[in-house]
């Protein structure tokens, strides 16, 4: 033991080596602009498959039919035909809906009594596949927009809830025990402390209550629709004419992008205190 | 306007935390509570601030609260307790918006309690902005600005590491030379306890007593870290508690 | 007659599969799978199923059913049917444009003298006169999907008393049926075997014949993939052939009644098995007898009235114009008109 070396310096160099690093992954590293090039890649898949016939044309349309039927709705504005209507449905009955969930999620996360007696409730109709519901619906709420405003209110109403109330939960107590520390009043507890906290709880939850909006607009309008973005899908799925199909699927994809930036803006406008 | 705790007394379920703590905190001195983790430091003190009950005893008040005061009873939490969504100015404002105060009052009394707190150059910075010290004087300044009869604070400087806690205690005997406030002030750190308290409370570990009462009669101007004088009152301190946080540590495992 | 009989007796009793070792098949124990929906306008599959037409040619049939016409035809175009009977739709022309389906033989038609589809109205709609179809102008005509037959009559009817209707889409029969009786939509076309047992209550009432606008209209067809109507002949022709005598055994007994009572009365209970057999045979045999259309004789197509569908499809632009009747028809196994 005596003739060991001390330092690393002293150490025999062929017995030195570095330590090996084992710190890497598990971190999300920002890559731009790669998700744009694999959806130009798969398009451009897609267009080669269809042209070359690898892919038969009842398997996939061809992305340029697919733009050329985007343009001539454009151009004879039979978009705008479909698009409004939709955008009013999806507009009036997600508003109601949301607005709905927000006050019943709020007295959940405020009211013991509120908790104990609609929670349950909630989460029994939560499951209800709101579509199941439609021809309901169309009876009580007539075969025009009534029907079709009460599906999506319906079906975006009960996630908000659910994450409504989860967020008023999760909102700093010392804060809340701060205001009353204060001799704040109730309401101003709840206006200032408790709505601003649950903010960022509620608007994710929005993301999925309105991506879900998008989805039950084509079921909404499954039933007496002739004009509007899912009546549209409908009809080109029941004619078997893939390019309107598709044409149709990318407005509602774009649909769910432009939902999703526009709460993605609004979180950075009204979240920007967040760490 | 004084505060009298008349045998205090509190468990939760079967743990008795408190037990007949009776104490006057005399106006315009600052009472520090020291004891062991777990002896109901904080339990005591948001029952003299009303937002816990006892089981038994009363906290009296004695005397009115000073003209313009809007909340007798102010605390200043560990952990700052500031909206992040709000503004240095805004948070202060907060506890002020209740108050039918006319607009102009008001101003002033933010940008006052500001500039004693040295915010002024900072009313418009949101809290994430903000180091910690920085955020403590943020609170100290919302609580200045209901001009309380007693601050009640709460380990303020814990959450601080051990530069910022000194600025922030010169600041605090700075405040404290130009308007003597009444303040009941927790802390498990004795040298903040020695440098802030006119009388310090020694709690026994749980069930929490009074275990004995010291009183610092240097003026709080004059007391300068690593006085001999602090040095030994602290050391005298540790000895009354030494025993208690080391008995209260091994209690700890058996809860 | 008495082999048929006997057939029909065996295939009632024994089911197809003890019926290879009677017949001589042509084509030894192919599976089939054939597309129907539950109406008596597909009656002739039944028979053919039930009294072992089928087998005799040697195939293995299996029913896929369906709620809707045009579904069926993706199921042709996916592979999982191999020959369907149902109504001209705009699904249908879009497989053909895209060389997936043929049309091959007609199997139902309306025809003049025998009671063939329904306009009905809804109470609502009737008592607001609603009373013709001349007063369809401005309201709700319901449909299943757009370019389905529904519309095509609709659109024919309106054409006809030159009015303007709204076509309501709710995808399936079911829907228009509910919709029909609660009054949300006006008006729908049917086939008589529905349309008279909804007429029956006081929800719904017939204010017309379809056949009146449109005669001699095909109203089903027969059809397949374009592969099997192309390169597998022997088989196709074999399916016709069962179907045809199915039709012609379900022709005789209710159409034609040429038969014996007893004769009639057991191709009721066959059909009974596949149309309305949640209701008591004795509730479902009124509508299946007054519902009985004449299903072509010998698959024969009557072209002149496909023609006509397909004008009206690329007229609505619900199609490509580009679609003739070449792509959408393989007029060499049977008759055409």
């Amino acid at each position: 033991m005596s003739d060991m070396p001390l330092t690393g310096r002293e150490a025999a160099p062929d017995r030195s080596r570095p330590v090996p690093f084992r710190g890497g992954g598990f971190k999300p590293v920002r890559v731009r602009y790669l998700g744009a090039v694999v959806i130009v890649a798969l398009i451009a898949l897609i267009e080669w498959g269809t042209r070359t016939g690898v892919i038969s044309n009842l398997t996939l349309p061809r992305p340029s039919d697919v733009l050329g039927t985007f343009r001539d709705l454009w151009v004879s504005g039979l978009l705008w035909d479909h698009l409004l209507p939709s955008l009013s449905r999806l507009a009036v009955g997600s508003a109601l809906g949301v607005s709905a969930g927000i006050a019943v999620g709020v007295m959940i996360g405020l009211f013991s009594l509120a908790r104990a007696g609609l929670v349950p409730l909630v989460a029994a109709i939560f499951p209800i596949p709101k579509i199941a519901l439609l021809p309901l619906f169309v009876i009580w709420f007539g075969i025009d927009e009534g029907s079709k405003y009460a599906l999506i209110a319906f079906g975006t109403f009960t996630p908000t809830v659910v994450s409504t109330y989860g967020a008023v939960d999760n909102v700093d107590r010392t804060l809340i025990r701060m205001g009353q520390s204060f001799g704040l009043t109730w309401w101003s507890i709840v206006r200032k402390i408790v709505l601003p906290g649950a903010l960022p709880g509620i608007l994710s939850g929005l993301r999925i209550s309105l991506s879900i909006g998008i989805i039950l607009l084509v079921a909404a309008e499954m039933l007496g629709a002739r004009y509007g973005i899912g009546a549209y899908i409908l009809e080109a799925g029941s004619l078997y004419d893939l390019e309107r199909l598709f044409a149709g699927v990318v407005i509602l994809s774009a649909l769910g992008v432009l939902t999703s930036a526009a709460i993605g803006w609004a979180e950075r406008r009204l979240l920007g205190w967040r760490v | 306007m004084d505060l009298h705790l008349d045998r205090l007394s509190h468990r939760y379920g079967a743990v008795e935390v408190l037990s007949d703590i009776s104490l006057t905190i005399p106006q315009g001195r600052i009472v520090c509570i020291v004891g062991p983790s777990g002896c109901g430091k904080s339990t005591l003190l948001r029952m003299i601030g009303g937002l816990e009950r006892p089981d038994a005893g009363a906290v009296l008040q004695q005397g009115d609260a000073p003209d313009g005061c809007l909340n007798p009873l102010t605390f200043v939490f560990q952990d700052f307790a500031l909206l992040p969504w709000r503004t240095v100015a805004g948070n202060v404002e907060l506890v002020l918006e209740d108050h039918p105060l006319p607009r102009d009052r008001r101003d002033r009394i933010v940008a006052d309690v500001l500039a004693r707190t040295k915010l002024s150059d900072f009313r418009d910075a949101l809290p994430k902005q903000l180091s910690g010290g920085m955020k403590q004087r943020v609170a100290i300044a919302r609580a200045l600005a209901v001009n309380p009869a007693v601050m009640l604070m709460d380990e303020p400087l814990s959450a601080l590491d051990a530069q910022t806690r000194e600025l922030l205690m010169d600041d605090l005997i700075a405040l404290w030379t130009r308007a003597p406030f009444t303040a009941v002030y927790v802390t498990h750190n004795l040298a903040e306890a020695v440098r802030l308290g006119h009388r310090i409370v020694v709690l026994s570990r749980r069930p929490g007593r009074i275990r004995e009462v010291v009183s610092i009669d240097t003026p709080l101007a004059a007391r300068r870290a690593g006085d001999p004088a602090l040095e030994a009152h602290q050391a005298r301190l540790w000895q009354l508690m030494r025993d208690e946080a080391e008995a209260a540590d091994k209690e700890l495992g058996d809860v | 007659m008495t082999t048929l009989t006997r057939r029909g007796a065996m295939g009632l009793l024994g089911g197809a599969a003890a019926l290879p070792m009677l017949g001589r098949p042509a084509l030894a124990n192919t599976k089939l799978n054939i597309g129907a929906l539950n109406f008596t306008s597909h009656a002739a599959s039944f028979v053919a199923y039930e009294r072992g037409y089928f087998a005799e040619e040697g195939f293995d049939v299996e029913f896929k059913f369906f709620q809707a016409a045009q579904p069926m035809a993706v199921a042709i175009a996916s592979g999982d049917a191999d020959y369907a009977v149902t109504a001209i739709s705009g699904g249908l022309i879009s497989l053909a444009e895209k060389g997936a389906v043929k049309v091959i033989g007609g199997s139902l038609s309306e025809e003049k003298g025998i009671d063939g589809q329904k306009i009905l109205a809804s109470d609502a709609a009737y008592q607001a006169g609603l009373t013709s179809p001349a007063m369809l102008g401005g309201k709700k005509f319901g449909v299943t999907q757009a370019g389905s037959s529904f519309h095509y009559m609709g659109s024919k009817i309106a054409a006809a008393e030159g009015v303007e209707v709204e076509f309501v889409p709710l995808q399936k029969v079911g829907a228009v049926i509910g919709a029909l009786k609660t009054g949300q939509i006006d008006a729908w076309t049917i086939v008589p075997h529905i349309a008279k047992p909804l007429a029956a209550g006081p929800e719904v009432h017939i204010i017309g014949d379809v056949a009146d606008y449109l005669p001699d209209y095909q109203v089903t067809t027969i059809f397949t993939s374009a592969t099997n109507a192309g390169a597998e002949r022997a088989k196709t022709e074999a399916v016709l052939r069962a179907l045809s005598k199915g039709a012609a055994d379900f022709n005789a007994a209710l159409i034609d009644k040429t038969t014996s009572a007893d004769e009639m009365e057991e191709m009721v209970k066959l059909i009974h098995k596949y149309v309305n057999a949640d209701k008591p045979y004795d509730a479902a045999r009124g509508s299946i007898i007054n519902g009985a259309m004449r299903l072509n004789a010998d698959a024969a197509l009557n072209t002149t009235s496909v023609k006509d569908q397909l004008d009206w499809f690329i007229a609505e632009g619900l199609v490509k114009d580009s679609i003739t009747m070449d792509v959408l028809v393989d007029p060499s196994y049977v008759q055409t008109m």
